[in-house]
């Protein structure tokens, strides 16, 4: 048996030899032709030379350079792990909450900085991309760009894909035909199955490092373990028939056998913590101040639904896509405020998506949207703060609903720090600072975080609710983090017999959802529906005329979430079961 | 690498070297830069700038720090200038010649006489390097080489590269660099050689245990196959292979070791030199050189390992380099080290050998015509 033909073949060398530049002729050519530059600029060309060196991994140089990161050992041993003994191929497995996208995102600016990670790619599922280009932007100063058409893999070194999107066609082989010096995965459980395309997908990718980011590699049971060690290490664990013969009990399969020689063999592919006590986040407290909506918000709330309804269904089938997330737009829009609702009314009611009948209505809803002055979830919002010392971070979707807040709380002597994407990144220091100051409450449109740490406050109020729970999970994550210490209040403030009627019932009381730790969440919805969103989900439910089949339909969705709820937690448990021989405890 | 805040001078002088004004202000370096220096950097004349990640964002700060897009500019600006420099040194001391002699571990002393034969001024050139070994990790090395074409001598030099005592020497004319560039590279391969073996040999010892666990994996999943299903698929175990070589390919790209040298910048001095001769208690004879800005000797010879660097310290049978590594008794010759290729000097392969000074005088101090002296 022979290797693969390559020119050159290391193994054919005699010994290595230093290879001088060729570009070395060119500067003997050069050099005294013309005047030097002067002897101190001789002492910082060998200056610039001597600090630029790198010397392996002897330490890590990312940190002075990672902005909003606060430094915790058990991700900076994980870094230097993968770097020196790992040689850049490793399973992160730490539990959730204890940042493995830090890790990951440190693994990639230490080979970035040495200048031997220069085309990376991320697989995500789609509903992170966003937030891992945010992420890579704002904490690690990476530009990487999300897959949008084929032409991208050609022109973005750094490039984040969904793995649904990045798998099919086109995409498979443009990604596959070209040479990633590190892979990302995230969510890597979903190619626990070497039989599916997820797995023969990422198998099927030339790369030099690889990282599987998961927090439960095992699903159901240990042959997914296998399958993920054989992407990076095929043989580590064996062939599959050793494997199992040696490592999975006799009939149970979701029991590891040979625990010692098990764990000394994972330890060369996986990284795994799990929360300590000392790594416990403290608890969060969940307020619901559900508020009774005033006739004049009621008949506006009421009319904007019928609306929507109509036009969704009527239109069904011409309509565009654009248009229906309009309708979209529109309906979250009313669950946040009038003032949010009011603007795009207006838009509409000019729109050729809409015929002149649908257009005069638009026009009587805007003008019944201008005509309320008051909301009374913002007058709730006032007495709550009014009742609380604590800064308090209070979230909306939108800007106008944000200006309105302003105007409200000013009026009721409440000191704003205001923060919204329109804002310089310097207003944006600013707003932060003062809220870190004098400010008792923090105005905000953007969940996304920006790395910015704002834990010195602990309330988090959602005004509205995004219909894309992570959305809020990113709320609340700004301030229920490491380095959190005392009790979190998550406030939701929600008008009875709406949208956000419908996502209390199902977040709150039917998953728990305020409770859980940052990232349970996308794990919970990841065992729901792997092709439409909630947020799609949750318009289709609300769209629906009658309310028998609206409550039927939400009873459905309720079920299918506890269900998923229950799967997540069963998958904790095996992953505890199999896994805490190889874990470590995060020690503060 | 260095950390952020070893930056801040280099940082800063090396944008005031190429004419930009650098001032500070609201915990920010405030930088005003020429119109070529900001067409080098790419980024408006005016910026702020920081060492700390938290303040970035204040007045739009660049940040300085590894990796970070404008401290990679800066260090190509400064390693785009000062690439030639030419300088004259003057030796401070009036007794240099026995510093220098004393530094390299012959000071005046029982057993040895020095008599400086002739001064004149001598042509260095300083050649510095950047070397990189590469494969899935990466460890580079600067390194500073001199050459003395006049006696054909180069050395890797480790004092570092003080500016005291050089001054500007515009009106010196271009050496050729040719040979002076090719005597550099033989030293710095020399010189590096171990650790480039070294190196190779733990990338290789990797591909390796890489290989052979690819092919074990992949050969026995084959075995199980077939013994599973003798009459099986040979689509499935033609996948298997592909796969295999797919991954033994990916493999060797990881683990195939580079080594790199890049020459960054070439320094010409000239600096005076003395021809030394040393007169050793056996009534043996050794010329050299020593120039007054190196203080590095040429032109001796270990009497038991046959290398040419110091430091050099007297023993009974002879001169000792310090390559040669301590011995119990000094009476017992080292066994099994292979004698240097370069020719002991008077001998008749150094004549012409592009090693031995040209005009040299020495004599080996075996040959008994010269003991009396000169």
């Amino acid at each position: 048996m022979s290797l693969p033909v390559r020119e050159p073949h290391p193994s054919t060398d005699a010994s290595l030899s230093l290879q001088f530049d060729e570009a070395d002729a060119d500067l003997l050519a050069r050099a005294f032709r013309t005047p030097g530059d002067g002897p101190r600029a001789w002492h910082l060309n060998c200056e610039a030379h001597r600090l630029s060196l790198v010397h392996g991994f002897d330490r890590l140089l990312a940190w002075p350079s990672l902005r909003g990161v606060a430094r915790y050992p058990h991700q900076e041993r994980t870094c230097l792990r993968v770097l020196q003994e790992m040689r850049g191929r490793a399973i992160l497995a730490d539990e959730v909450g204890l940042g493995k996208t830090i890790e990951a995102g440190l693994v990639l600016k230490e080979y970035a900085i040495r200048g031997l990670v220069r085309r990376a790619l991320i697989l995500t599922p789609a509903s992170l991309t966003g937030q891992w280009r945010e992420e890579m932007e704002s904490k690690f100063d990476l530009p990487f760009a999300v897959l949008r058409s084929l032409g991208d893999w050609e022109d973005r070194p750094y490039l984040i894909a969904s793995i649904d999107l990045a798998k099919r066609g086109p995409h498979r082989s443009a990604a596959q035909s070209r040479p990633w010096d590190l892979v990302i995965v995230d969510e890597a459980h979903r190619l626990k199955n070497r039989l599916s395309v997820n797995w023969r997908f990422v198998a099927g990718l030339s790369k030099k490092y690889m990282l599987l980011l998961t927090a439960t590699p095992v699903q159901n049971d240990m042959e997914e373990l296998f399958n993920l060690v054989s992407l990076l290490k095929p043989g580590a664990l064996r062939t599959y028939e050793g494997f199992i013969d040696r490592y999975v009990g006799s009939r149970d399969r979701r029991v590891p056998a040979n625990v010692s020689e098990l764990r000394d063999r994972l330890r060369d592919v996986m990284i795994r913590h799990r929360r300590g006590i000392a790594f416990t986040l403290p608890p969060r407290r969940v307020h619901s101040l559900p508020v009774r909506l005033s006739p004049a918000e009621r008949r506006l709330y009421d009319d904007v639904t019928d609306f929507v309804r109509d036009a969704y269904w009527s239109a069904s089938g011409r309509m565009s896509w654009a248009a229906r997330l309009t309708l979209v737009v529109l309906q979250r829009e009313i669950g946040s405020s009038t003032f949010a609702a009011a603007e795009t009314l207006r838009r509409l009611a000019q729109s050729p998506l809409f015929g002149p009948r649908e257009r005069d209505q638009l026009e009587a809803l805007e003008r019944g949207a201008r005509a309320i002055q008051q909301n009374v979830k913002a007058t709730r919002l006032v007495e709550f703060l009014r009742s609380s010392d604590e800064k308090a971070l209070v979230f909306t979707q939108y800007l106008r609903t944000l200006q309105h807040l302003q105007r409200v709380l000013e009026g009721e002597g409440h000191r704003a720090a205001v923060y919204h994407g329109g804002l310089s990144p310097a207003a944006k220091d600013g707003a932060v600072r003062s809220f870190e100051g004098d400010r008792q409450v923090f105005l905000s449109t953007e969940a996304g975080g920006e790395g910015r740490n704002l834990q010195f406050a602990r309330t988090v109020v959602n005004y509205d609710l995004p219909w894309n729970p992570l959305r809020i999970e990113q709320r609340i994550g700004r301030v229920h983090r490491l380095g959190q210490e005392r009790e979190v209040h998550v406030v939701n403030l929600w008008a009875q017999e709406t949208v956000e009627a419908y996502l209390m019932e199902l977040l709150d009381r039917k998953i728990h959802m305020f409770e859980l730790v940052v990232g349970e969440l996308d794990l919970i919805l990841g065992n729901l529906d792997e092709r439409r969103s909630f947020e799609d989900m949750m318009m289709e439910i609300w769209a629906l005329r009658e309310s028998e089949p609206r409550r039927a339909a939400l009873q459905r969705l309720g079920e299918a979430l506890v269900r998923a709820r229950t799967e997540y937690d069963r998958m904790q448990e095996r992953n505890e079961e199999a896994l805490r021989p190889v874990s470590e405890e995060v020690a503060a | 690498m260095s950390d952020s805040l070893s930056w801040r001078p280099f940082v800063v002088d090396a944008l005031r070297e190429a004419g930009a004004s650098v001032s500070e202000s609201d915990s920010l370096l405030w930088v005003q830069v020429p119109e070529p220096v900001r067409e080098r950097l790419d980024g408006p004349a005016r910026f702020a700038m920081t060492f700390d990640p938290e303040r970035v964002r204040q007045f739009d700060a660049e940040l300085i720090a590894p990796g970070s897009y404008l401290l990679e500019k800066i260090l190509s600006l400064a390693m785009g200038r000062g690439r030639w420099d030419v300088a004259r040194f003057e030796a401070p001391e009036a007794n240099w010649v026995e510093e220098a002699l004393a530094g390299s571990g012959l000071a005046p002393q029982v057993g040895l006489r020095c008599e400086v034969l002739g001064m004149e001024d001598q042509l260095l050139l300083l050649f510095s390097f950047r070397t990189s070994l590469v494969a899935d990790e990466k460890r580079e090395g600067f390194h500073l080489v001199a050459v003395a074409p006049s006696v054909g001598a180069a050395w890797r030099h480790e004092s570092g590269d003080s500016e005291s005592g050089l001054m500007p020497a515009p009106d010196l004319v271009p050496p050729d660099l040719g040979t002076a560039y090719g005597l550099a590279t033989r030293i710095l391969r020399d010189t590096t050689r171990e650790s480039v073996d070294r190196f190779r040999a733990t990338n290789l010892q990797r591909l390796e245990e890489e290989v052979r666990r690819i092919f074990g994996y992949f050969d026995q999943t084959t075995a199980e196959i077939r013994a599973a299903d003798p009459g099986g698929s040979e689509d499935l175990l033609r996948a298997i292979q592909a796969e295999r070589d797919r991954r033994l390919t990916e493999t060797l790209e990881r683990f195939d070791p580079k080594a790199k040298a890049t020459l960054c910048a070439i320094r010409a001095i000239v600096a005076p030199m003395a021809r030394v001769r040393l007169r050793f208690s056996n009534h043996t004879l050794a010329d050299v050189t020593v120039d007054a800005w190196s203080r590095h000797l040429n032109g001796l010879t270990c009497d038991f390992c046959g290398g040419t660097e110091g430091p050099w310290s007297l023993q009974d049978r002879g001169v000792r380099c310090g390559r040669c590594p301590p011995m119990r008794a000094e009476s017992v010759p080292p066994r099994g080290r292979p004698r240097s290729d370069t020719p002991r000097r008077g001998t008749r392969a150094a004549r012409g050998s592009g090693r031995s000074p040209a005009r040299s005088t020495a004599r080996p101090r075996g040959d008994s015509s010269r003991r009396r002296g000169p």
